[in-house]
């Protein structure tokens, strides 16, 4: 084998390993009761939630008390509930998101989101009603 | 419903204008095609009346593109609403200078700004191409057919090709004309109703959005020019002519391509929240990509033109990176990111034409590489792997019946792709390889080739994260989109041996070199390297092995392309093109690892009362919960708050220009003082945030730029998106003269300092005054009691004070003792809060040291860019005469 094909396949293999072990790290949409489980077998690796807010349960966002802790519950994609807190201030509108991502890690009794990504359902769509008339 | 309609004349309309669009888009569409069939017969039968006509087809698309745009900037700028477009996308208060940015809002408006470009640059071709000129313009007017094909708007039942511009709003949207208030105005009236658009996403009205698209689609749109170049010198039977011009426009394509990627990283660090200019966005990766593979390109057909060697590599990159344009629009504009992305792309239910405008360029160069009979072969399958399978299941939503029978569609259309792009590899490696013997390890073209290779390596993993959601979709994987960690990590790297080739490279020469000639070169830059690397490690405080590294590798990359130029090139600044790249280059990841590693969330908070214990993402238990993601500090007004070496004061607040404007602007002051209490430096941002009607809080950081560091800013939520409630928190406390009482929340601290007694004819009238204190601040408060003293009866008037947000009420008083002198006396007080009790806001302040370098590094490079597309020019005009 020609030195240059030697090269060639140890970058490929390179390629390959670095695929490989990015998927390896990826992690799937979960629900609740599995992120629980993963956070035992696995502390510390963090895991994907889509959840929708339970507008039943508070909201509890107080800012002068902590501005870095937002507490609420939310439902999983298989309706599981859990209590939910958040490390960062309440995004905004946030009673009117329709579903978002948690990532982070269970802890005890609740799931500790790092980071909450979102799409606010009203995103520069406009609804019939928001017309504005002749001003 | 939809029925009635059709026979209302509708007022007010100006039809005309959109029928003119519309006309100018099918005139521009039916040129194209016969631009492309003329350049055809051109290089076919070499007839010069064909090549005369094609010109002139091509020109009468690009005046027709160019009415198309005039058009439509016309209907936004005179707010015709009847225009679906223009009601979507602008308003009235929209400025003139925005209004250009509502074409790359919407999808149809983006593929008419590609349009726009690649007729200039088909112009451009028409005068540089010289004999290469037909087979190219080929490649260029297919493209403008495929693309003008996205704005037609022909409709047939739920079938459609394409979406125009030129649309109305009262066809998009008929549940409009069912609004109440038309009831007594008359359907036909209907515009005079909507005199207003739905304006344009806030986001992008910002003056980067007005000049970062158009340089990222023009970008984009170079990308087919190398392209072209390559599929005209396989159509030409294998020519070699190709590689000198491919190797200009590539260098044009990166050049521009990277400022436009850059830019955008700008405007997100200027005017997004999410505190950088890189995010690992699938957006961003998109135009990415491209990039990485022109970038490599460009090396290897510099490889190809001087030694002859890697032709077939040549040819594969430079159409990978035209392929990867098209999957950057497939993904960005198909809407199957969906909620992997922040940016929010509108949906046209056109991934089944973006699909097939992706498969026919691939047709396209199977049916050029093809010869003979295989030709006949292509063509079958194109038909089959096109029109049947992945269109139908990609375009129309699967019904719950067949869902099963749509998935196994997809799936033998995703694998007849595949096994089609690697047969056309196939094909093209036997089209172009060539037996040559092994190059030498001393030799340049050897360590440019491993410098691509390992760009292409970079590319894999963006390419493989990136399409994680295409992969969800294609196979019902739930697999989440990776964090901007998990890329970093693995570019971290990869980026490292590409550094050490672009230093070493240059040294060597073209076939063979004198190693002995070069050793003590290449020892005194390493010398040099090292030592500059020490001194910098120290200066930007970089701690970590492999950031060190990096930090010496991106080191090696300035010095020894300046070196290599400073010895070889000397004043000959022509020549200096490729190591001015390089070593801007060098510079922009040097800033990237600066301003990463070193990034300091000055607004890092150790409070966090009741969030113990956590476990960090590395397991690492936290018992005070203050370690991770605490970035945000609460300022109150007025109360200075120390932020690591800056004192930061939220003075004041003003509202954003004109009447109803909803921007406001929070200044804080911010105060760096030295170890000794000693101001260095004062100054004050003002971060915006806008109370968005359709898209809640936006907040606009704002930021300070120094030479070496720059202090970024932004409000995460304040005090006024807490309700304003009347008073609540209620206390009843019993007390009496100079003994403190608090507040329900405690933050208030109230003593009862005198009281006031007067006699009036109603009865007796007490005046407490109470002093309210809250972080060295106070405040009076004087509540009210009037006794009659005939009848006993009492009146109270409570104290408010709106600054603190509290009241006081004297509810009743207990008399201990008779004698006012021993001021033996407790009042029943009712205490009351506003919350909030004051105003505040939360505010994340990052501090990004020599952020500057990678703007500067930006720069650089792209003039490096400029430099080797002039001197290629030269060269190529120079070998002409």
């Amino acid at each position: 084998m020609k030195p240059f094909h030697l090269i060639l396949l140890v970058l490929a293999g390179v390629g390959i390993a670095t695929v490989i072990s990015m998927y390896g790290n990826t992690t799937q949409y979960v629900a609740f009761p599995d992120a629980k489980r993963i956070a035992i077998e696995n502390p510390g690796k963090a895991v994907h939630v889509v959840c929708k807010l339970n507008k039943a349960k508070p909201v509890i966002y107080d800012a002068q008390t902590n501005a870095n802790r937002l507490e609420f519950y939310g439902f999983d994609s298989l309706n599981n509930e859990s209590k939910v807190i958040f490390t960062k201030p309440k995004p905004s509108q946030f009673e009117q998101l329709e579903k978002m991502v948690l990532i982070g890690t269970y802890q005890d009794d609740h799931f500790l989101a790092t980071e909450i990504l979102s799409k606010c359902p009203s995103k520069y769509e406009d609804a019939p009603g928001a017309v504005k008339s002749n001003k | 419903m939809n029925e009635p309609i059709k026979n209302i004349v509708f007022t007010g309309e100006w039809l005309w204008l959109g029928n003119l669009g519309h006309a100018f888009t099918i005139v521009a569409f039916i040129a194209a095609i016969a631009s492309a069939y003329f350049y055809f017969q051109h290089e076919s039968t070499k007839d010069n009346s064909m090549l005369q006509w094609a010109k002139r087809c091509f020109q009468l698309h690009a005046i027709s593109i160019v009415g198309v745009f005039v058009v439509l900037f016309s209907i936004i700028f005179y707010h015709r609403y009847e225009f679906y477009y223009a009601w979507r996308h602008s308003s009235n208060a929209l400025p003139v200078y925005y209004m250009i940015s509502c074409f790359w809002e919407g999808q149809e408006g983006s593929f008419l700004l590609w349009l726009f470009w690649n007729a200039l640059i088909g112009l451009v071709l028409q005068r540089s191409a010289k004999d290469w000129e037909s087979p190219v313009m080929v490649v260029i007017a297919f493209a403008q057919i495929a693309l003008g094909s996205m704005l037609l708007g022909f409709h047939w039942g739920d079938f459609k090709i394409g979406s125009s511009p030129f649309d109305l709003l009262r066809e998009q949207r008929p549940d409009f004309l069912n609004i109440p208030i038309l009831g007594q105005l008359g359907v036909e009236n209907y515009l005079q109703v909507f005199k207003d658009g739905n304006g344009l996403n806030a986001l992008l009205q910002n003056y980067w959005m007005v000049i970062h698209p158009p340089t990222l689609f023009l970008g984009f749109a170079t990308a087919i020019v190398p392209f072209a170049y390559s599929l005209s010198a396989l159509w030409r039977g294998n020519d070699r002519g190709w590689i000198a011009p491919a190797h200009i426009w590539s260098l044009v394509c990166a050049g521009i391509l990277g400022l436009g990627i850059i830019m955008g990283g700008f405007w997100a660090y200027e005017s997004l929240s999410f505190g950088g200019y890189w995010a690992w966005d699938p957006v961003e990766n998109a135009s990415l990509m491209p990039w990485l593979i022109m970038a490599s390109a460009a090396h290897m057909l510099i490889i190809t033109k001087a030694t002859g060697r890697h032709l077939f590599t040549s040819h594969l990159l430079v159409q990978l990176s035209f392929w990867l344009v098209l999957y950057a629009t497939f993904l960005t504009r198909s809407g199957i990111l969906g909620e992997a992305s922040v940016h929010s792309f509108t949906d046209l239910g056109l991934s089944g034409q973006l699909l097939l405008f992706l498969l026919a360029f691939l047709a396209l160069a199977l049916v050029v590489v093809l010869q003979g009979k295989q030709r006949k072969i292509a063509l079958f399958s194109i038909l089959a792997v096109m029109l049947i399978p992945m269109v139908l299941a990609y375009s129309i939503e699967a019904p719950a019946s067949v869902e099963t029978f749509y998935q196994w569609l997809k799936g033998l259309g995703t694998c007849l792709f595949f096994g089609w792009l690697i047969y056309y590899i196939y094909v093209l490696y036997q089209r172009t390889k060539m037996e040559m013997s092994d190059e030498r390890m001393d030799s340049r073209e050897f360590w440019m080739f491993l410098g691509s290779m390992f760009l292409i390596l970079s590319l894999v993993q963006v390419f493989a994260a990136t399409s994680i959601p295409v992969f969800n979709k294609l196979f019902g994987y739930k697999t989440a989109v990776p964090t901007a960690a998990d890329y970093n990590k693995v570019q971290l790297w990869l980026a490292m041996p590409i550094f050490l080739l672009m230093s070493l490279g240059y040294w060597f020469k073209f076939r063979e070199t004198d190693i002995a000639s070069i050793k003590r070169p290449l020892l005194v830059n390493t010398v040099l390297t090292l030592v500059a690397a020490l001194l910098l490690t120290i200066g930007f405080a970089i701690e970590g092995y492999q950031f060190i590294l990096f930090l010496v590798l991106t080191t090696g990359v300035i010095v020894f392309n300046m070196v290599y130029g400073i010895q070889k090139k000397k004043t000959e600044w022509k020549r200096w093109g490729g190591n001015v790249s390089h070593i801007g280059f060098g510079i922009l990841m040097m800033g990237v690892l600066v301003s990463s590693v070193n990034k300091n969330i000055l607004s890092s908070t150790k409070e966090g009362i009741d969030m113990a214990p956590e476990v960090d993402q590395k397991g690492n238990q936290d018992n005070k919960g203050i370690k991770f993601n605490r970035e945000n500090q609460l300022l109150y007004k007025n109360k200075p708050q120390v932020l690591q070496g800056y004192t930061a004061n939220y003075l004041d607040e003003r509202k954003g220009l004109g009447v109803d404007s909803i921007d406001k602007y929070f200044k804080v002051a911010f105060v760096e003082k030295d170890e000794k209490g000693k101001t260095i430096d004062s100054f004050v941002l003002e971060p915006k945030t806008q109370n968005n009607p359709k898209m809640g809080l936006l907040a606009e950081p704002s930021t300070r730029h120094f030479l070496h560091t720059d202090i970024f800013s932004h409000v995460n939520y304040e005090s006024s998106m807490d309700r304003k409630e009347p008073f609540s928190n209620f206390r009843i406390d019993t007390i009496g003269f100079f003994k403190p009482f608090i507040t329900q929340t405690g933050k208030v601290v109230m003593t009862i300092d005198s009281i006031r007694r007067t006699k009036e004819t109603a009865g007796l009238k007490l005046v407490l005054a109470i002093k309210a204190k809250r972080l060295g601040d106070s405040v009076w408060l004087r509540p009210e009691f009037m006794i009659n003293e005939q009848t006993g009866d009492f009146e109270m008037k409570a104290a408010e004070n709106d600054r603190f947000g509290i009241m006081a009420n004297i509810i009743n008083l207990q008399i201990i003792d008779p004698n006012p002198a021993h001021q033996n006396i407790r009042f029943v007080i009712q205490t009351g809060e506003k919350t909030p009790v004051w105003d505040y806001i939360v505010i994340q302040v990052i501090a990004f040291p020599w952020i500057n370098l990678v703007w500067a590094g930006t720069i650089i490079m792209v003039i490096g860019f400029v430099i080797s597309v002039l001197n290629r020019i030269d060269k190529q005009k120079k070998l002409m005469v």
